[in-house]
C-alpha cells in the first residue's frame, strides 16, 4: 500500500521517467537514422584507439570548434549530400570527359552519375555505361572532386570531371592538375581508399587485404575506415579519449582554469617546440614515404603510427634531397620511379610542389640555423588553426590561408629581424617602405611552387639569387616582379646593393632578354605556369608595365599543358583591354587558336598606343613585331620534359 | 501569515519586472548584434545569461504563487514559513545571480566561479518547493 502523501511524488517521478525514455528513444532514432556501421558501399567513420571525434570537443571549446568548422580542413572530405556538394548535379550533362558525356542527377537526397566505366578492361567496342551513386567529396576551397561507390566493398571511384570552385564549372579531372599531354589517364578507382584517406581524414585506415596497387583492385577486400572525415581536432591534438574522460571531473577543470596548469592529457601544438609543432603540420604538408613495406602494412591496418608531439621522422621517411638523397630508402624509391625527386624538387633540393610546405620550412635558415626556440621559425609563426579572439577578420577571411593577423604583413619576420623594421626597411630593401618591394614575403618567399592551378609562395625562406636561377632554372624573386628585366640587370643590382658577386656564367640571353621571357619560352611547364601567373600579379604588373604582356600570354593560350593555358587566360583577363575576354582552356584546339588570334588582334590594335616597340629585351622590333628569330630559337630550346607534380 | 503573503507577492512581481527587463536587455544585445554576447567565443556567456533570465523569472512566478497560496490557505497547514520564505528569497538571488556571474567571466565552455552559487540556490529552491508542496497537502 502506497501512502497517499507519496502519490503526487510518484506521479511526478513516473512522468519524468517517461519523458526521459521518450527523449532517449527520439535521440536514438535520429542518430540511428544513418548508422555508419550499416553503410557498406563507402568508407565509414568509426571511433577507435581513444579517438572521440570533434563532436566531443565542441561543448567545452566552442570558439575553437567554430573556427575549425569554418576551415577548409574540415571540408576536405565530406559525405556527398546536396549541402556538401558545390557543383550542380540537378539534371546536368558534362561533356568534357573521356568518352560519352557524363549525366548527373539528384534523386531525393542522393546524387547519381551516369558515365562510361572508367575501369573498362578494353573488351568490346566501347566502355559500358554505368550509373553510380556519388557518395563522397574531396576539397571545397579551390576544387571539389567527387567519388562514387563502385560496388566493390568500400572502394571509391572518381568522377572524370571535377568542379572548379572559383568559376563554378566542371572541368576534366586531368585539366585540374599539371598533367602531361599525351600521357594516358589511369583510373583513380581505389585512390581515395589507398592514398587520400591518410591525410584527408582523421586517423584513416585504408584496410586493403593486400597492398594498394599490388594486384587488380577489385580482387582485393577493401574495408576503409577513418575516425572522422576531414582533418579534425584530433589530427593536431592527438586522440582525446583520456582528455575527455579526465575532464568530466569539474574540479579538475577548474583547478586547471584557476592555476593555469598545462593539461597533460592532450597535445597542444602551440606548447611544443617549434620543431615538433611544425611536424604536426608536416605529417600531411610534406612529401613522405614509408621506410619499408612493413610500415605500409601496419598503417594499412591501424592507421599511421605518428601522434602529435612525436618525432615525425621516427615513423616515416621525409623526402628531403638536401639531406637524405643517398639513403637506402631514397635509393629504393628512385628505383621504383627515377623521376621521383626531380618531379617535386628543384635541382638544388628546394620543393616546387604545393602541399609540401614542411619540406620547404625545414630547409629554411630561420628553422635549421635557429638556436633559440623563441626565434625559430615554425608553421605556427605565421599560421593558426584557430582564429584569434582579437582577430577582427571574418572567419571566411581568416580561413583562406589561416594566417595570424600579424603575419599578413611583415610582422612575422620583423618579430625576429627587428632592425629591418621602421626606417631600416627601405635601407634594406632599397624599395619604398610602402611598396610591394618592401614586403619580406615577396623577396624571400616568391611564388615558385605550383599546385591546383596556381602558384603559391615557396615556404623555404631564401634570398634572391641569380646564381640559383642559373643553377636550377628557378625564377628568382627580383625577376618575378621585374618581369621586363634581364637576369644580368638583377645580378647588377644584387651586387651593388648586397655585394653578392655577379655570376660569371651569364649567357647572351641572360644579358639581353628579359628573364621572364626566357623562362616563358624556354622553360618547362612548371616554369611557364609560374611566369604565366606572375604576368597577372598586380605588383609585377605595376613594376613591369602591362603593355607588353598580352602577346606572351597569348602564346601560352596554346600551351600543351591545360594548366598553363588556364593560368595564362586568367592572367590575360587582368590586362586592361582583356577584361571579360572569353577563353575556354579545355575547348577543342581550333576554338582555342581562334580565341588566341583574337587576343593577339586586340593587342595589335592597341600596340601603337601602348606597345613597347623596340624593346629588345622583350624581343620587340621597332615596328612592334616580335624579333622572330630569337623568339623561335628560344621556343625551339624549350624544355619539353614531362612535368608531373604530386598534387 | 498575511505579512509573508504580501512579502512574496511583492518580491515575486518585482522579480518578474527585473528578469523580464533582463530578457529585454538580452533581446537588445541580439538586436544590435553585440559580439560580447553573440560571438561564438561567448557562447557560454549567452547560455548563462539566458539561464539567469529564465530562472529569475521562474522563481519570481513561484514567489507570486506562494504568496497567493499563503493568502488562500489562511495559514493552515504550513510549517516553518519563515524558513521557507528565506529559502525562496535566497534561491531568487543565488540561482539567477550564479548564472549571471558565471557568464561574466568564464573559461571556454566552463562558466566562471559564480556558477558555484547555483547548486546552493537550487537546493534552497527545491527545499522551499518541497515544503510548500507538503504544506499545501496538509
Amino acid at each position: 500500500m502506497i501512502p497517499a502523501r507519496l502519490g503526487p511524488a510518484l506521479v511526478a517521478t513516473a512522468a519524468i521517467g517517461a519523458a526521459t525514455a521518450f527523449g532517449y528513444e527520439l535521440l536514438g532514432r535520429r542518430v540511428g537514422a544513418r548508422p555508419e556501421q550499416a553503410i557498406s558501399d563507402r568508407p565509414i567513420q568509426v571511433r577507435t584507439d581513444e579517438y572521440v571525434s570533434s563532436s566531443a570537443c565542441q561543448a567545452c571549446h566552442p570558439s575553437q570548434y567554430a573556427s575549425w568548422h569554418a576551415s577548409f580542413h574540415r571540408t576536405m572530405t565530406q559525405v556527398a549530400t546536396p549541402e556538401s556538394v558545390i557543383a550542380n548535379f540537378d539534371g546536368v550533362t558534362v561533356a568534357d570527359v573521356p568518352g560519352r558525356p557524363m549525366r548527373l542527377e539528384v534523386s531525393g537526397r542522393e546524387l547519381w552519375a551516369e558515365l562510361d566505366e572508367p575501369d573498362w578492361d578494353g573488351k568490346g567496342d566501347a566502355p559500358p555505361r554505368i550509373r553510380r551513386r556519388v557518395v563522397m567529396t574531396t576539397g571545397s576551397h579551390h576544387q571539389q572532386i567527387y567519388w562514387y561507390a563502385t560496388g566493390h566493398g568500400r572502394t571509391l571511384g572518381q568522377l572524370p570531371a571535377i568542379q572548379l570552385v572559383s568559376e563554378r564549372r566542371w572541368i576534366p579531372r586531368w585539366s585540374a592538375t599539371m598533367h602531361p599531354p599525351n600521357v594516358p589517364l589511369v583510373s583513380e578507382s581505389g585512390s581515395w581508399n589507398g592514398v587520400c584517406v591518410v591525410c584527408h581524414t582523421t586517423q584513416g585506415r585504408p584496410e586493403f587485404s593486400t597492398p594498394f596497387g599490388s594486384e587488380a583492385l577489385f580482387t582485393q577486400d577493401v574495408d576503409t575506415k577513418a575516425v572522422e572525415f576531414g582533418i579534425a581536432c584530433e589530427s593536431c591534438h592527438g586522440p582525446a579519449g583520456e582528455h575527455v574522460q579526465a575532464n568530466r571531473n569539474p574540479w579538475r577543470r577548474y583547478i586547471l582554469h584557476l592555476t593555469g596548469q598545462v593539461d597533460s592529457t592532450l597535445v597542444q601544438p602551440a606548447r611544443l617546440s617549434p620543431q615538433r609543432a611544425s611536424q604536426v603540420c608536416g605529417q600531411c604538408h610534406s612529401l613522405w614515404e614509408f621506410h619499408d613495406p612493413s610500415d605500409e602494412r601496419h598503417a594499412n591496418r591501424s592507421g599511421l603510427p605518428y601522434r602529435p608531439g612525436d618525432e615525425l621522422a621516427t615513423t616515416r621517411f621525409i623526402v628531403q634531397p638536401t639531406t637524405n638523397m643517398g639513403s637506402e630508402t631514397m635509393k629504393r624509391l628512385l628505383d621504383q620511379d627515377a623521376n621521383f625527386v626531380r618531379d617535386i624538387f628543384w635541382s638544388d633540393g628546394m620543393v616546387r610542389s604545393t602541399g609540401r610546405e614542411y619540406n620547404g620550412l625545414i630547409d629554411s635558415p630561420c628553422y635549421k640555423n635557429a638556436t633559440e626556440p623563441s626565434r625559430t621559425l615554425s608553421c605556427l609563426s605565421c599560421h593558426s588553426m584557430h582564429k584569434a579572439a582579437d582577430d577582427t577578420r571574418p572567419l571566411a577571411g581568416w580561413a583562406d590561408d589561416q594566417l595570424i593577423s600579424s603575419a599578413q604583413g611583415n610582422g612575422a619576420c620583423l618579430s625576429c629581424h627587428a632592425p629591418f623594421g621602421g626606417t631600416g626597411l627601405a635601407n634594406h630593401t632599397r624599395h619604398r617602405a610602402d611598396s610591394s618591394g618592401s614586403s619580406c614575403y615577396n623577396c624571400h618567399m616568391p611564388h615558385t611552387t605550383y599546385g591546383l592551378l596556381k602558384t603559391i609562395r615557396s615556404h623555404q625562406i631564401s634570398s634572391p639569387s641569380v646564381q640559383a636561377s642559373l643553377d636550377t632554372g628557378r625564377p628568382n624573386a627580383c625577376n618575378l616582379c621585374h618581369l621586363d628585366k634581364t637576369l644580368s640587370w638583377t645580378a647588377e643590382h644584387l651586387e651593388q646593393w648586397y655585394t653578392i658577386p655577379r655570376p660569371q656564367a651569364l649567357g647572351e640571353d641572360d644579358r639581353s632578354v628579359a628573364a621572364s621571357v626566357v623562362w616563358l619560352l624556354r622553360g618547362d611547364a612548371g616554369k611557364r605556369a609560374i611566369i604565366a601567373q606572375a604576368l597577372g600579379w598586380r605588383p609585377a604588373q605595376q613594376a613591369s608595365g602591362t603593355n607588353w604582356m598580352a602577346p606572351y600570354l597569348g602564346l601560352l593560350l596554346n600551351d600543351s599543358y591545360d594548366a598553363v593555358r588556364y593560368i595564362a587566360a586568367r592572367s590575360l583577363k587582368t590586362l586592361p583591354e582583356y577584361e571579360g575576354f572569353e577563353f575556354d582552356f579545355v575547348a577543342p584546339q581550333e576554338q582555342r587558336l581562334a580565341r588566341r588570334r583574337r587576343a593577339l588582334e586586340i593587342w595589335r590594335d592597341s600596340r601603337a598606343r601602348q606597345g613597347r616597340s623596340g624593346d629588345a629585351a622583350l624581343l620587340f622590333n621597332p615596328d612592334g613585331t616580335f624579333i622572330a628569330e630569337r623568339l623561335d630559337r628560344l621556343l625551339a630550346e624549350r624544355d619539353n620534359r614531362r612535368i608531373y607534380y604530386r598534387e | 501569515m498575511a505579512t509573508y503573503a504580501r512579502r512574496h507577492l511583492r518580491f515575486g512581481w518585482w522579480s518578474l519586472l527585473v528578469f523580464a527587463a533582463l530578457g529585454l536587455l538580452l533581446e537588445t544585445l541580439h538586436g544590435f548584434k553585440v559580439g560580447a554576447y553573440l560571438d561564438v567565443a561567448n557562447d557560454t556567456r549567452r547560455l548563462m545569461w539566458r539561464l539567469a533570465h529564465a530562472h529569475g523569472a521562474l522563481v519570481g512566478v513561484v514567489h507570486v504563487l506562494f504568496g497567493l497560496t499563503l493568502r488562500g490557505a489562511g495559514g493552515t497547514g504550513f510549517r516553518n514559513v519563515p524558513l521557507v520564505s528565506i529559502a525562496l528569497v535566497s534561491a531568487s538571488v543565488l540561482l539567477p545571480g550564479g548564472f549571471f556571474l558565471g557568464g561574466v567571466g568564464f573559461f571556454g565552455g566552463d562558466p566562471g566561479l559564480g556558477i558555484l552559487l547555483v547548486p546552493v540556490g537550487a537546493i534552497l529552491f527545491l527545499t522551499a518547493l518541497g515544503s510548500i508542496a507538503r504544506g499545501v497537502g496538509r
